[in-house]
């Protein structure tokens, strides 16, 4: 380090190619600190639990073919007592939706009758008193439906049910104080109060979304079989059979009644394939980003190798003349090392201050999350190292030049 | 201070083996001024490069102030190359990226000395050399002249036991050239050991002993007619 100042004095001399490398190093530090940062963000997202056991879960959309909204009630029953008698099902229900299936309802709920605004957003799941045991959701307080306590209903006009079982997170924010349990929802504009018997510990919603995000874990199950002809099926296997299920589940069902339609495409899927769908975006935009992030560091490192072995073939007799003054081969390389380090340093405060800009302006264009400085950190050192890593080679050359290059006369 | 025995340096190709020196002996006293000539080719600047450690030989010995060095590693050669050595070049190789200060700093940083005493030093020598006030010039403001008096002071500033010149003036016009052939002997006459390669029998008259040099072998002068007259007309001419 004792080398700095001549160094800086050098460095000087070579403004042009000094400051195009850090400002190569400082816009790759803006970019892959963000970039790094929204592949987190969305590998997180990705692996974000629905609070369901999803191993041996799988789903079938059906619709039921020349029929009313309110004559679906027999056929659905009909469906589930064939669906449930499979040898290899543990259990079925029929919902208008379920966690990430990309559709589903949303509204409203508050506790206090006369409040004009809604305390929390939700969407509410409707099923019979086998939502849970299929869905494998832990009950953490309270308990589940009776059978006799589910009532069927017209998806157009759907009574206030008088209980609900809800997901620990809107169970806290309605009743901040841990006393959900046996006190009254309004749900939408209702003045009359649907109370809480369950909480389950988590249930996501139907949406991946990042608008949902805010509500991600918001959820009601309310005790009411839709008679909708359009449904779908959420059918838990035994464990080891889904793949015997996935052939069985759907042939019972034409079996139940031909006059049904179910998609070739996404109609039958284990929740697996739902999950991968699901987050197909995501997984998507974590692998443009990673290429970006790759192709930004292997251009910088390749810019730093260029450069320095561009300088290193234009100092070559300087070089010689350094050994002959008595330089040795580690005083070479520490030379170059030093003055990559000094042009990592300049790149990487630019580009950290670049990144938080970048992020700002993200923030506030298309409300990203606010950028760790974690990350900021973790860029620079990698810079820095990766600076560091593509200077080795050529200046390993340079301390292999002779001393006797300083007579060279060429 | 400089004793080469039976030396040797020997380029091998696949085909073919070149003798740059054969059967080379020099003996160098401390305090002497000595001329190394011969023409072009037979072998001057290789025994340079050999005498300052930029290179290794192939056989023979080599003490350098008493110490063979045919067996020292890398580093060790650096080390005496920066304690012991100072090389004037024809070409002054200067680095054209720092100043005259930086330049003349380069060896001593390499000694690792302190900043206090390498301003001292470098400052001392460039005032021998005349050239204190061109301190913060870069090598490309300055004459051919004054770029070899920088050249000689960065050799000076690590009061090294050995100079050794490599055609020192031969990239300046005749006046520089007196010049800087004056300040080297003013610089012998203050108890240096110089050995001075060159094929200008002026320079070499000024020397107080000659060296020649033909095809790798050291020789006597007068096997060189034209060059030992060249030589012994200069000495004639020579004022002092």
């Amino acid at each position: 380090m004792m080398h700095i100042k001549p160094i800086l004095a050098a460095l000087k001399r070579h403004k042009a190619g000094t400051i195009l490398i850090a400002l190569q190093i400082a816009l790759t530090l803006a970019i892959v600190c963000n970039a790094i940062f929204i592949i987190h963000q969305r590998l997180e997202r990705v692996q974000r639990p629905t609070g369901m056991v999803e191993t041996d879960l799988m789903a079938i959309h059906s619709a039921f073919v020349g029929m009313g909204d309110n004559q679906g009630g027999p056929l659905i029953k009909a469906d589930l007592q064939a669906l449930r008698q499979l040898p290899g099902v543990q259990d079925a229900v029929s919902l208008n939706s379920y966690p990430l299936r990309g559709g589903g309802w949303s509204t409203g709920v508050r506790t206090d009758v006369d409040a004009k605004d809604s305390k929390a957003h939700t969407t509410q799941y409707f099923g019979d008193d086998h939502v849970l045991s299929t869905m494998a959701v832990r009950l953490v307080a309270g308990r589940n439906f009776r059978s006799d306590e589910v009532v069927e209903a017209d998806p157009r006009s759907v009574p206030d049910p008088s209980m609900v079982i809800v997901s620990k997170a809107l169970a806290d924010k309605l009743y901040p104080d841990g006393s959900a349990l046996g006190k009254p929802i309004y749900i939408g504009d209702t003045k009359k109060p649907t109370t809480i018997i369950g909480i389950v510990e988590r249930l996501g919603v139907p949406w991946n979304a990042m608008w949902s995000d805010d509500f991600y874990e918001n959820s009601l199950i309310l005790p009411v079989q839709l008679t909708s002809p359009y449904t779908s099926y959420l059918i838990r296997a035994k464990p080891g059979q889904l793949a015997e299920v996935m052939k069985a589940a759907p042939a019972a069902l034409v079996k139940v009644n031909r006059l049904r339609v179910i998609p070739s495409e996404r109609g039958v899927r284990t929740f697996a394939q739902i999950r991968d769908d699901a987050y197909k975006g995501d997984r998507g935009m974590a692998i443009l980003m990673s290429v970006v992030c790759l192709v930004l560091l292997g251009v910088t490192a390749a810019g730093i190798v260029g450069l320095t072995s561009f300088w290193v073939g234009q100092r070559r007799k300087q070089i010689g003349v350094r050994r002959a003054l008595g330089a040795t081969k580690r005083d070479i390389l520490s030379y170059f090392l030093t003055e990559n380090l000094l042009i990592g340093v300049a790149g990487v405060a630019i580009g950290a201050l670049l990144a938080i800009g970048m992020n700002l302006w993200l923030v506030t264009q298309f409300e990203m999350a606010r950028l760790s400085l974690v990350y900021v950190l973790v860029g620079v050192v990698a810079l820095l190292l990766l600076g560091q890593g593509a200077v080795l080679a050529p200046a390993l050359r340079a301390s292999r030049v002779s001393p006797v290059e300083a007579t060279r006369s060429v | 201070m400089l004793k080469m025995t039976h030396l040797s340096k020997v380029y091998r190709t696949e085909v073919v083996e070149t003798y740059a020196l054969r059967d080379f002996n020099i003996n160098v006293n401390e305090g002497e001024f000595v001329a190394v000539t011969g023409p072009s080719g037979s072998g001057k600047t290789t025994f340079l490069t050999i005498a300052g450690l930029l290179e290794t030989f192939t056989g023979g010995q080599y003490h350098l102030d008493g110490v063979e060095v045919s067996n020292l590693n890398d580093n060790e050669r650096s080390r005496i190359r920066n304690e012991k050595i100072g090389f004037i070049f024809q070409a002054f190789n200067l680095i054209p990226d720092l100043n005259v200060f930086d330049n003349v700093e380069v060896p001593l940083r390499y000694r690792g000395m302190k900043a206090a005493e390498r301003k001292e030093r470098i400052m001392n020598s460039l005032e021998r050399v005349g050239l204190a006030s061109r301190a913060k010039h870069y090598p490309a403001e300055l004459s051919g002249g004054q770029q070899q008096r920088v050249a000689i002071a960065r050799a000076l500033a690590g009061s090294p036991r050995l100079l050794l010149a490599d055609e020192p003036t031969g990239n300046l016009d005749t006046q520089m050239a007196r010049g800087v052939m004056e300040l080297l002997e003013e610089i012998h006459r203050e108890g240096a050991t110089i050995v001075m390669v060159t094929h200008d029998p002026e320079l070499a008259a000024r020397a107080q002993r000659n060296v020649h040099i033909i095809d790798g072998q050291v020789v006597d002068l007068a096997e060189d007619p034209r060059f030992h007259h060249a030589v012994h007309a200069a000495r004639a001419n020579s004022p002092a």
